[in-house]
This record gives C-alpha cells, sequence and structure tokens, in this order.
C-alpha cells in the first residue's frame, strides 16, 4: 500500500446545508484522481473543504495523516503548504508581474537565494509554455495563459498534493494535451499527486488513473476510468456518452471514447 | 532517505567531485547552492562533478540551483558533469527548459516619454471625460423624448441610497457645524454688543457657502467613492462589456440614472443642511444670548433672499454634477485589475473636493466683482 496523503471520512460538506454526504475518499502518492460530475454537483465544494476553505459540516479530512480542521490554524497553514491549488479563475494577482506571482511563495516561505529562485520560476514557465514572460502583467495575458501561470505558482514549491479545478477548460486542444504532459511530468519528475475536477474527456483518459463521480449529493461510482467508462449506471454512462458525443462532434474525430463507452 | 543534504567535497588534481548525500529539496537547496557556488569561482578548479548516487530526492530548487552553477562555469570555460543519476533525478532535471530564453528586459522609460505619456493620457482621459458626458446628456434628451427608457426603479432607488440614506448623517454634521459657528459668532459679536447679528451671520453663511460645501464633501465621501467603486467593479468584472454587447449603452443604463438622482438629492440634502445650520444657531442664540426663537427667525427672514438660497443651490447642483461626473469617468477607466478600483475611489474622491473648492472659490470670487462693478 503506498503512502496516503489524503483521506476524507465520511465527509458532509455545504454551505448552510449539506451539498455532498458520506464522502470517502483517499489519494494515494503518485496518484492522479479526477473528480467528476455534471454542473452544480458539488465538486468545487469539496474542493474547497479539502483546500481549508469551508470547514466541513461533518466528518474529517486527514491530510499527510493529520486531520486538517482539528489543527490550530498554524498548523493548518503548515500542511496546506505542503499542496498546491490551481484555481478555476486563475486568481493571479494584478499588481504583480507574472514573474513575481509565481516567485511570491518562494520569497514568503523559504529562504532561497534570490538567483535560485529566479531560476526555479524560469524553468517552471518553461514547463507550462510561458517562458520569458517573467515581466508580463496578469492582464496582458490571454485566459488560457494566465490559467498556465497559476498552475506554475501552485507548483511552485514542489507540492505533494496539487489541486486543479478546471486546469484545461476554455484552452485549444493542443494546450490543453501540453497541460496534460506537464502534469505527467509533474508527476513523474517531482512524485506529485494530483486531485483534478475537469470535464474533458480527453484529459481525463490520458492522465487520470481513478475516477471519483459525483451525482445526487453523493459519490456515486469511482474507480479506474475503463471501469467508469463501462459503467452501466446511468448517471455515470449519461456523462461520459454526453461528453464524448460533444467532444466527437466538435473535434470530428470517429475514435472519440463515446464510441467505445457501450 | 535523510532531508538534510550532506555534501563532501574531493579534489583530484583539477576537478572536484562533490557527492550529494540526502534530499536536494527546498529547505537544503541553499546551502547546497552557496557551497557549489563558491567552489566554481576557484580558479584552480577546471571541473565539478556532482555525483548523484547517494542522493535522494531532487526537487525543482535543486535542479535550479544545480543549473545556475552549470551557467556560471560554463561562463568561465569550465565544465559541471553530472553522474550517477538515478531516474527520478533525470526525470528532475528533464524539467529544464531546452533553451535559455532570458526574460525580456523592461527598458525603463525616459523622463520625456514620462512626461509625453502623462500629457497624453490626460488628454485621453479629457477626450473619454467629454465623449461620456456628451453621450450621457444625448441620451437624457432620448429618454426625455420617450424615445429611449431609463432602467425601471432605478433613479427611486439612487436617490433613496444617495439622498435618504444621507439624511442622519448630513443633518448631524450641519447641526453640529451651526452650533460651532453659533459659539464663535456670539463670542466675537457681543464684545461689540452685536450680538443679535449671529442670526445674520449664520443664516448668510449656511445658505450662501457651508450647507453647500459640507453637503458636497459628504456627497463625495458616500456617493461619488460608491459610483466610482461599484462601476470599476463591474469594469473589472466585464459587466460593462456584457451591457455593450447586449446593445444597452452603459451611459444611459448606468450612469444617466445616477446623474439624475444625485440632481436631485444634491440640492434636496443642502436644503435640509442650511435650515439644520441655521437651528443650531438658533439654539446657541437662545442659550448663550436669551434671544427668543421668533426673534432669531424674523431677523433671518429679514436678511436672506431668493437670491442667497438660488446661489447656494445653484452650487449644490455644480457640485452634484461635479461628484457625478468624477465618480462615473473614473469609474468606467479602471483597468482589469482589482488596485485600479482603489485608485479610481481615491482619485474620485481627490478630485472632486478638489475640483468643488476651485469651483467655490470661483463662484465666490465672480459674485463679488459682479456686484461691486
Amino acid at each position: 500500500m503506498t503512502e496516503v496523503l489524503l483521506e476524507c471520512r465520511d465527509l458532509v460538506c455545504g454551505y448552510d446545508k449539506p451539498i455532498l454526504e458520506d464522502v470517502n475518499l483517499t489519494i494515494g502518492h503518485g496518484e492522479i484522481v479526477a473528480l467528476l460530475g455534471g454542473s452544480g454537483c458539488g465538486k468545487s465544494t469539496l474542493l474547497r473543504t479539502i483546500t481549508g476553505l469551508l470547514p466541513p459540516l461533518s466528518g474529517q479530512v486527514v491530510l499527510f495523516g493529520q486531520s486538517l480542521y482539528d489543527l490550530p490554524q498554524e498548523g493548518r497553514n503548515e500542511l496546506l503548504r505542503r499542496t498546491g491549488t490551481a484555481f478555476q479563475q486563475d486568481a493571479l494577482f494584478g499588481s504583480m508581474s507574472i514573474g513575481d506571482n509565481i516567485a511570491l511563495p518562494l520569497h514568503e516561505l523559504t529562504k532561497l537565494p534570490e538567483p535560485v529562485i529566479r531560476e526555479m520560476v524560469r524553468m517552471k514557465l518553461g514547463l507550462v509554455g510561458l517562458a520569458g514572460m517573467e515581466e508580463r502583467a496578469p492582464t496582458s495575458l490571454s485566459g488560457g495563459q494566465r490559467k498556465r501561470a497559476a498552475l506554475a505558482r501552485a507548483t511552485i514549491l514542489d507540492p505533494h498534493l496539487v489541486f486543479c479545478d478546471e486546469p484545461s477548460a476554455g484552452l485549444d486542444p493542443i494546450v490543453a494535451a501540453s497541460i496534460d504532459e506537464t502534469l505527467l511530468q509533474f508527476r513523474s519528475a517531482l512524485g506529485i499527486s494530483l486531485v483534478i475536477v475537469t470535464h474533458e474527456l480527453e484529459s481525463i483518459r490520458t492522465i487520470a488513473d481513478r475516477g471519483v463521480m459525483f451525482g445526487q449529493g453523493k459519490i456515486c461510482a469511482s474507480g479506474t476510468i475503463d471501469e467508469l467508462v463501462a459503467s452501466t449506471d446511468h448517471h455515470v454512462y449519461d456523462f461520459f456518452h454526453r461528453v464524448a458525443g460533444t467532444t466527437q462532434a466538435t473535434t470530428g474525430q470517429a475514435n472519440g471514447v463515446g464510441l467505445h463507452a457501450r | 532517505m535523510s532531508s538534510a543534504t550532506t555534501t563532501s567535497i574531493e579534489r583530484n588534481g583539477r576537478s572536484a567531485v562533490v557527492r550529494l548525500q540526502g534530499d536536494l529539496i527546498i529547505p537544503t537547496a541553499r546551502a547546497f547552492y552557496l557551497q557549489l557556488q563558491s567552489l566554481a569561482r576557484r580558479r584552480d578548479v577546471r571541473t565539478v562533478v556532482i555525483d548523484f548516487s547517494r542522493a535522494g530526492r531532487v526537487d525543482s530548487s535543486g535542479v535550479a540551483a544545480v543549473s545556475l552553477v552549470g551557467r556560471m562555469l560554463a561562463r568561465h570555460g569550465k565544465t559541471l558533469d553530472l553522474t550517477e543519476l538515478g531516474g527520478h533525478h533525470r526525470a528532475a532535471f528533464d524539467m529544464l527548459p531546452r533553451t535559455i530564453e532570458e526574460p525580456a528586459a523592461a527598458i525603463p522609460p525616459t523622463v520625456l516619454e514620462q512626461v509625453g505619456d502623462g500629457v497624453l493620457g490626460t488628454w485621453n482621459g479629457a477626450r473619454a471625460l467629454t465623449a461620456m458626458i456628451a453621450d450621457t446628456l444625448r441620451q437624457g434628451g432620448l429618454v426625455l423624448t420617450r424615445r429611449k427608457r431609463l432602467p425601471a426603479g432605478s433613479v427611486g432607488s439612487q436617490i433613496v441610497e444617495m439622498g435618504f440614506d444621507a439624511v442622519f448623517i448630513v443633518g448631524l454634521l450641519s447641526f453640529l457645524l451651526g452650533i460651532t459657528m453659533g459659539f464663535q459668532g456670539v463670542t466675537q459679536l457681543q464684545q461689540f454688543g452685536a450680538g443679535v447679528f449671529v442670526a445674520d451671520m449664520i443664516s448668510l453663511s449656511m445658505v450662501r457657502e457651508l450647507g453647500p460645501l459640507i453637503t458636497a464633501i459628504i456627497l463625495t465621501g458616500r456617493t461619488g467613492a460608491a459610483i466610482a467603486a461599484e462601476l470599476g467593479t463591474m469594469k473589472v468584472r466585464s459587466e460593462i462589456d456584457a451591457l455593450a454587447t447586449m446593445g444597452i449603452n452603459p451611459n444611459r443604463f448606468l450612469i444617466l440614472p445616477r446623474l439624475l438622482a444625485i440632481t436631485i438629492a444634491g440640492p434636496a440634502l443642502t436644503l435640509l443642511s442650511m435650515f439644520i445650520g441655521m437651528l443650531g444657531g438658533m439654539l446657541v442664540a437662545s442659550l448663550a444670548l436669551d434671544m427668543p426663537v421668533a426673534a432669531y427667525w424674523q431677523r433671518v427672514a429679514e436678511r436672506l433672499t431668493i437670491g442667497d438660497f438660488a446661489h447656494g443651490l445653484l452650487k449644490s447642483l455644480v457640485f452634484a454634477w461635479i461628484i457625478a461626473a468624477a465618480g462615473s469617468h473614473l469609474g468606467m477607466r479602471a483597468n482589469g485589475d482589482p488596485s485600479s478600483v482603489g485608485q479610481a475611489t481615491t482619485r474620485t474622491v481627490v478630485v472632486s473636493i478638489f475640483c468643488i473648492i476651485l469651483v467655490d472659490a470661483v463662484f465666490a470670487t465672480v459674485v463679488t466683482i459682479a456686484r461691486h462693478s
């Protein structure tokens, strides 16, 4: 059994009333897990709970063996520093250049010498395909570029666990594929585990080891992607069928996963 | 795997072999980098060899440190060799970009460019302001001629927000101002036995000067800042672009209702401020001078003319338009990032108060000259 990085125990999350109930979930070292489900199914709420932004209504989030919400604020921050989060909206600081945005965690949390920090920023920008853009302002970048810069910032501390909310949504297929490659490279090079919220079926097939599907306020299916695709549960079937159908229609590829789903 | 790196350096002729032991990660990379940097600077070292056979995890800080030292050595014609790399070490070093693209250095603008930038910025700002005012007035004309409509209920809700909600603060401050002036007036005027003139003094200054001014300052802080912040945030969130793409004129939809509301709320609050200020003066006069209430108001009525009220209310109208124009214009010019909204709000308050006091001085000068010529 590999080391468990994240475990949700009987988690109930939501704002005033529960949105998701009975969430039991483990993420092991080096795993890439996709959280799937239609809009409004509670994926992003769960992500907020896991990343320490929204206390659960009941249950536990166990991060690196410690219960996140039972720790005092400082201990919680200590744990969260070993994770990285790339938000759906890029959440880059508009008053700083891209380079300063990405270097911020290094400047604030480490004692690395400035040249090393600059070299790390250069490396990460190269990895996400934004080489040489250190001095640009976030507002001067396109949406896709900002998303990649946000990914670079989320991974700058080489965290053990990275949460990505829709990392490739709204990007062209080539860039989306390169982000997927980058994520895989992060895993092979640094042993980073990933929790990804996504709708992109191509991306799920390429990178995810496992999928967890949400529907009707709970986990309705989980397993390897092949198991999910082969599932006869109508939620799961609808999801893959519908998404695959759109993919096929837009790209015109006859080998869309949807054709093999049944 | 230990978390600390211990490095041992062996000298072998002109080459130095660095044996890594433990993880080369963010907490340990600093010491490693400084050690390698000083080694690379030594003249008698031509080749540095890093032996990874006993190294643990290497993260991007370690890769960055090694790559920096490699480049430093290369610049001096020396070489860096990495030996005994494990699979995960290789994967980590694969993260290095193949080509070195130095970030394009930003060339700082010269003084001339800065001045030109400032002039162009002011010119563009003035043009945008004129265009906005012209379009808003045109839209106002269209609304008056019933060819376009204002958003339902917008003017009413704005009047409540700008006017009704400010009644308490305007009233309180005007009352305190009236009391303060009353005390000042009574002490000074009594020395000449002219205490009864305190009614003249307070009524004239509240109606012609202080009523419009204190109201305008409160409106700037409450309403001008709110307009700038609201429109700026809408701009940042692309809501104004959304209106434009729907074919809805943002000036008619957002600015015109605010302009109309402040046109009503500004003078109305000013009128309130004038009377409450005089009320404060009355309190002081009746307490300090034992002046009967009826006598106070009689003096006020004898002293004030319709012209004084017209003067004060006309000024308050101009002040209200200054506030609406500054708030709308600067709010609309926010440009994408959150700090620009803050700047727009600050500038609205500063610019409004500056213009209000400037216009006030111009009014006073023109009226005085006109009266004496």
